[in-house]
């Protein structure tokens, strides 16, 4: 009876919308399909031609894509990615969800520290790359360090190896998105109900039980919020790599976003470049739906 | 989020929307064409000189020309190189542009984009007394001149003279002299060359493009950026084996650093030679001064005529543009000595003149020692980049830095950059 009298009533809702808000709808409704979707759809009809932006595109079927997966650039870029996500992700996740308990309980100070670590997260990610690649440089912050402590062994040119560029802009990235894991799961924790905390510690839970146990469950909401985030955040990446070496050396920091990049606007392949963008929004879109529906489903289970 | 990742995207389609926009527009005023009187009145000049000094200075030209309201329009150079098609394209481009001399304009030229201009090398023309050299740098494939340079610089091995004072070494002129001038330097505690290669990695090529030009000659070298040779072939195996030599010179930590970065190192004599073209004058501390000298790459090979790098810059006008009148007799003022001239002291470069009639007494003894070493050489070529293509440029930038770390794989590595080179011009 709940069920079938609940059923009518979006439809009375909608229907209780006057026609003007309609008419202001369709305003933003346009910008958007313009803008955003019509763009976006075209770049898949692109990826099926070869443009250089003069004249009309020739369509060349899915000759990109076959170019693709024989383009070792390409496949280094795509290893490069899912390295880069799981570094990015995992350690922006996990160091941001540590910082976050640990700052979570009112403390002297504790507030000074929070906003020490949330600071990175105000400057542009091409901010971000100018500044670490000065710590990074032969003679830099970090190499000097490493002299101070006898470590002078590990000092090398960060940027400049092939072995360690990327995890050096890896580093930077986690720097700055840690702070902003932080506040998130902050905001979580503030949502949490400290009485369950509290009642678990009475029955003689310690603290990696009450955490894993009892804290854990409620921050289910936030995860969503956090994983999306970081997923879309680690395809995204293109400035701070862009900044600080450009893909190189010899595209060993290569990620899909830079290539892409180089493709379609130093060597106007414009044709081939949507192709790759069209296999960065797959990868989201296949990240994103799956995490989604598991979300959804956990959540009508319990 | 997903929203920037999409911009990008419709950026991409931007471009097309611009295209169609261009053709729409072709078709709306596709009537002025028949009544002069409706040719537009104001020129529009597309730069990408977006540097402080050399925009103030053009900035500081255009307003000297009285005859037609121009609309200057400056552009980051990365925008502009993307979108130079684009602009050359629509359907009411810019009248006159910025660019470079070489196979760039070429290019262009072989779409049908650029004007020609071939009347105003002719006779009384402003260009007409330019060296042959400059003309058939300007000269597209079907005989037709389509460019106007208006400077270009030299590249040189530049060096402070008290700190070679200093190590007791004289400027040499041959290989041998050159391996000796390094190794005495080394032995004196100072990296013997610098040379940026890190966010700037073309740098590289300016010791291939030389010693290409000193053991295999300017004829070779521009046949192999056109992809007549290979760059597997035994002809550049020998240059990279001379390559090799320099190795152990070059300054380990330039690959981290940019090219401006790296001019620190020979400032403070750390590093005793670069390299590097004439604008790295723009890089030093005034301290420098009239320390900084340079010397010409040496010579290998004494039968191979000597050839120089000369990066010629200048301008082009749209073959659409709507004013085509108007934008000859802005390139001809453009190319007169009085404004390059001015371009060139406004803007505070060590760049040389096209036009034999600008009176070059005043400029500093550097720029006249460069204007003589060119007016000594035989053959003149651009650089790698601009005697070739910018997707060229990135394949070499590729294998060159790939071979300065790892200089036993030469044979794998350029294999590599043949096969890539083949793959770019296919394409």
């Amino acid at each position: 009876m709940t069920a079938l009298s609940a059923l009518p009533r979006p439809r009375a809702r909608l229907r209780a919308v006057p026609t003007v808000v309609w008419m202001f709808l369709l305003v933003p409704a346009v910008v958007e399909i313009g803008m955003v979707f019509w763009p976006a759809l075209n770049s898949f009809y692109l990826s099926l031609t070869k443009w250089n932006g003069l004249g009309a595109a020739q369509p060349v079927g899915l000759d990109n894509y076959r170019q693709l997966f024989s383009d070792e650039v390409f496949r280094g870029a795509l290893k490069n990615n899912v390295i880069w996500a799981f570094g990015f992700g995992g350690l922006s996740v996990l160091g941001g969800l540590a910082l976050a308990v640990a700052l979570n309980r009112p403390r002297r100070g504790v507030s000074l520290y929070r906003s020490a670590i949330y600071l990175p997260m105000v400057f542009s990610l091409a901010v971000t790359g100018l500044f670490w690649r000065v710590q990074y440089q032969p003679d830099g912050t970090i190499n000097t360090l490493l002299g101070a402590v006898g470590l002078g062994d590990f000092e090398r040119q960060w940027l400049a190896d092939p072995d360690t560029a990327l995890y050096a802009v890896l580093v930077a990235a986690v720097w700055r998105q840690v702070g902003y894991v932080m506040v998130l799961y902050l905001a979580g924790l503030k949502g949490t109900d400290p009485t369950l905390d509290d009642a678990a510690q009475v029955d003689g839970a310690g603290a990696w039980q009450r955490f894993r146990f009892v804290t854990w469950p409620q921050l289910r909401g936030v995860n969503t919020v956090v994983f999306a985030v970081t997923v879309i955040d680690s395809l995204r990446t293109f400035d701070i790599v862009w900044a600080m070496t450009q893909g190189g050396p010899y595209h060993s920091s290569e990620l899909l976003s830079t290539y892409m990049f180089q493709q379609g606007f130093t060597f106007l392949n414009l044709g081939y470049a949507s192709s790759i963008a069209v296999v960065i929004f797959a990868l989201a879109v296949v990240f994103i739906i799956t995490y989604l529906v598991r979300a959804t489903k956990q959540e009508v289970d319990t | 989020m997903v929203q920037s990742e999409l911009s990008r995207r419709g950026l991409l389609a931007g471009l097309g929307g611009l295209g169609i926009a261009g053709v729409l527009g072709a078709c709306a005023t596709g009537n002025d064409d028949s009544s002069p009187g409706a040719s537009s009145t104001t020129l529009t000049l597309q730069s990408s000189l977006s540097d402080a000094d050399p925009k103030a200075a053009l900035t500081k030209v255009v307003a000297g020309y009285t005859k037609t309201k121009v609309t200057l329009n400056t552009i980051a150079i990365e925008t502009f190189r993307a979108q130079l098609p684009t602009y050359l394209n629509s359907g009411n481009p810019p009248d006159v542009l910025t660019w470079y001399a070489g196979s760039v304009a070429r290019d262009y030229a072989s779409k049908g984009f650029l004007l020609d201009v071939s009347d105003l090398w002719r006779g009384n023309g402003p260009c007409a007394g330019y060296s042959p050299a400059l003309k058939e740098l300007s000269t597209a494939a079907d005989g037709k001149q389509i460019f106007v340079p208006t400077s270009y610089y030299w590249w040189g091995v530049f060096y402070r003279k008290s700190a070679f004072q200093q190590w007791g070494v004289q400027p040499p002129t041959t290989w041998d002299e050159f391996i000796a001038v390094c190794k005495t330097i080394k032995s004196k505690g100072a990296a013997p060359l610098t040379m940026g290669t890190g966010s700037t990695a073309w740098v590289a090529s300016g010791w291939f493009d030389y010693l290409n030009l000193r053991i295999n000659g300017a004829e070779f070298h521009r046949e192999l950026l056109a992809g007549k040779h290979p760059f597997d072939g035994p002809e550049v195996k020998n240059v990279m084996d001379h390559y090799k030599q320099l190795l152990e010179y070059i300054d380990p930590k330039g690959r981290s650093y940019s090219w401006q970065d790296a001019v620190t190192p020979l400032a403070s004599k750390k590093a005793g030679m670069y390299l590097i073209g004439a604008f790295v004058t723009t890089a030093l501390p005034a301290t420098v001064g009239d320390d900084l000298d340079f010397f010409r790459v040496p010579i290998i090979d004494a039968s191979i005529p000597v050839a120089e790098e000369a990066p010629t810059d200048g301008f082009f006008a749209s073959a659409k543009s709507r004013n085509t009148a108007g934008a000859k007799e802005l390139l001809s003022y453009l190319a007169s000595p009085p404004a390059q001239q001015e371009f060139i002291q406004v803007s505070k470069s060590s760049n040389l003149p096209t036009s034999q009639k600008v009176d070059t007494s005043t400029f500093s003894p550097l720029v006249q020692k460069g204007i003589k070493m060119l007016n000594e050489s035989a053959a003149i070529t651009q650089f790698f980049n601009r005697d070739s293509s910018d997707q060229m440029q990135t394949v070499a930038d590729t294998a060159l830095t790939k071979f300065l770390d790892k200089p036993k794989d030469v044979n794998s590595i350029l294999a590599e950059w043949q096969a890539s080179a083949k793959k770019v011009l296919a394409s």
